[in-house]
């Protein structure tokens, strides 16, 4: 894909997932347990970015994010490019594989995403209660865990070693 | 330009970034109608994508919950069965019971109780991306009269209100965000005070009443006060769940459940228009007065 064309392809997924997560989950999930699944697209695009690319495409995910939400703005702008820059500034340390890592990550930055996220809302003076996190927290965790490596799969993002052996074949 | 010249330039920008941030997020937390509107448009944008995924959220949640339902419904069975001769036996006293209720019902009319109001019905397409606050977007806008400030109600209570219109949808803030307020007496002893949005997970509200020794106590029933300019007097919002007094004994606070399930909430009703006088049909809380 050409460099242009990445962020326009951003941003028509992060749009598609932020429908999926307004209109979709909330039929599913109660009020209050709806999990956010822009941090697993974060998660799986910044895995194969450079830390620019990582912070460029977590800051277009925020940005939509606190656009449709219509208040707060910011909030998801600040965690979701600091989550993208710090995937793709790490991953080359990691061991790319298609299921283990973006699920670990996944559920990883749910914690680190909320428990930011949280602290800021303290920072700027809109408390929010601790039992809120701490009840839904695992929930969410859980589902980022399963929800990141199908999101890459459906994605077709795999690890470079494994679209060589594609070829290969 | 030298490694630390460079580092002193990072340092800035981060710095600056962060006080940008910060800047724009105090400005935005209370609800500000210019930036809810941006929001509300992109909604009216969506909305037919919203409205379909909405539609098929429902059905998928729908087929699930049957499948839950499946393990319970073999013991549901064999008790049925037990129950259908007993059944059998009250249908003729039931058949009698439910035409005079039938007549009852037709002569309380629920039309003819709402005499004087003027509501829209609307559904709901979308929810607010974010789990620290409850908007959800519904398909009626300015095109079918309705405007920020009016009140969102169902038949079991209060809903909320509306933040921002478009011409076809608009952005109704749940009584369970943390920023709502809603002047609210106690039905029973007429103590007063508001109630707040505590979080959606647990789907409550925190009354802070206003008086010393309130008299409130569990079971009792939550209204309107029509203090406030959005809530119209006399709504049902919730029953009190328990009462606690705050650390040093001062003031009083209970918990409410609302009325309103918000996990089902697919139909509201936005009230346009409502009478000055407290007349509410009982459906809507009035009758608990």
């Amino acid at each position: 894909m050409a460099s242009w064309q990445r962020p326009i392809y951003w941003v028509v997924l992060f749009s598609l997932g932020l429908m999926v997560q307004m209109a979709l989950l909330p039929e599913v999930f109660p009020a209050g347990y709806v999990p956010n699944i822009m941090i697993s697209l974060v998660v799986v695009l910044a895995l194969y970015e450079s830390p620019r690319g990582g912070l460029v495409l977590g800051l277009v995910g925020g940005v939509l994010t606190d656009l449709f939400g219509g208040r707060l703005i910011g909030l998801n702008m600040a965690t979701l490019a600091l989550l993208g820059y710090l995937i793709a500034r790490y991953q080359p340390n990691w061991r790319h594989d298609s299921v283990f890592l973006p699920g670990v990550l996944g559920g990883a930055s749910q914690v680190l995403v909320t428990v930011l996220q949280w602290l800021l809302l303290h920072v700027i003076g809109y408390p929010v209660q601790w039992q809120m996190v701490s009840t839904a927290l695992p929930y969410w965790v859980l589902f980022s865990m399963l929800f990141t490596p199908a999101v890459a799969g459906i994605l077709g993002v795999r690890p470079s070693e494994s679209r060589a052996r594609r070829r290969g074949r | 330009m030298s490694e630390w010249g460079q580092r002193l330039r990072r340092l800035l920008l981060a710095a600056l970034i962060i006080a940008l941030v910060v800047t724009s997020m105090s400005l935005t937390a209370a609800p500000r109608v210019r930036v809810e509107r941006v929001s509300n448009w992109m909604a009216t944008v969506v909305s037919p994508i919203s409205f379909s995924l909405s539609w098929i959220g429902n059905k998928v949640g729908g087929a699930v919950a049957s499948v839950g339902r499946i393990y319970g419904l073999e013991k549901e069975n064999k008790v049925l069965r037990s129950q259908l001769l007993e059944y059998n036996a009250m249908k003729l006293e039931l058949t009698q019971v439910l035409a005079d209720n039938g007549q009852l019902r037709s002569l309380l009319g629920l039309k003819t109780a709402l005499v004087g109001w003027t509501l829209v019905p609307a559904s709901v397409i979308s929810r607010s991306p974010s789990s620290w606050f409850d908007t959800v977007v519904i398909d009626r806008g300015s095109n079918s009269g309705v405007a920020p400030g009016q009140s969102v109600i169902i038949a079991q209570g209060v809903v909320g209100r509306v933040l921002a219109v478009s011409p076809t949808t608009a952005t109704v803030m749940l009584i369970l965000d943390p920023k709502s307020g809603v002047g609210a007496v106690d039905a029973r002893s007429q103590a007063a005070g508001v109630l707040i949005g505590q979080t959606p997970v647990t789907g409550e509200l925190t009354f802070q009443l206003f008086a010393h020794r309130p008299n409130i106590q569990p079971g009792d029933a939550v209204v309107t006060s029509g203090y406030s300019q959005y809530y119209p007097k006399g709504l049902l919002v919730g029953q009190v769940v328990h009462v606690t007094t705050t650390q040093f004994g001062l003031t009083e606070t209970a918990t409410v459940r609302p009325s309103v399930d918000f996990n089902s909430l697919a139909r509201v009703m936005v009230v346009v228009h409502h009478p000055n006088t407290t007349s509410l049909p009982p459906i809507f809380g009035g009758g608990a007065r």
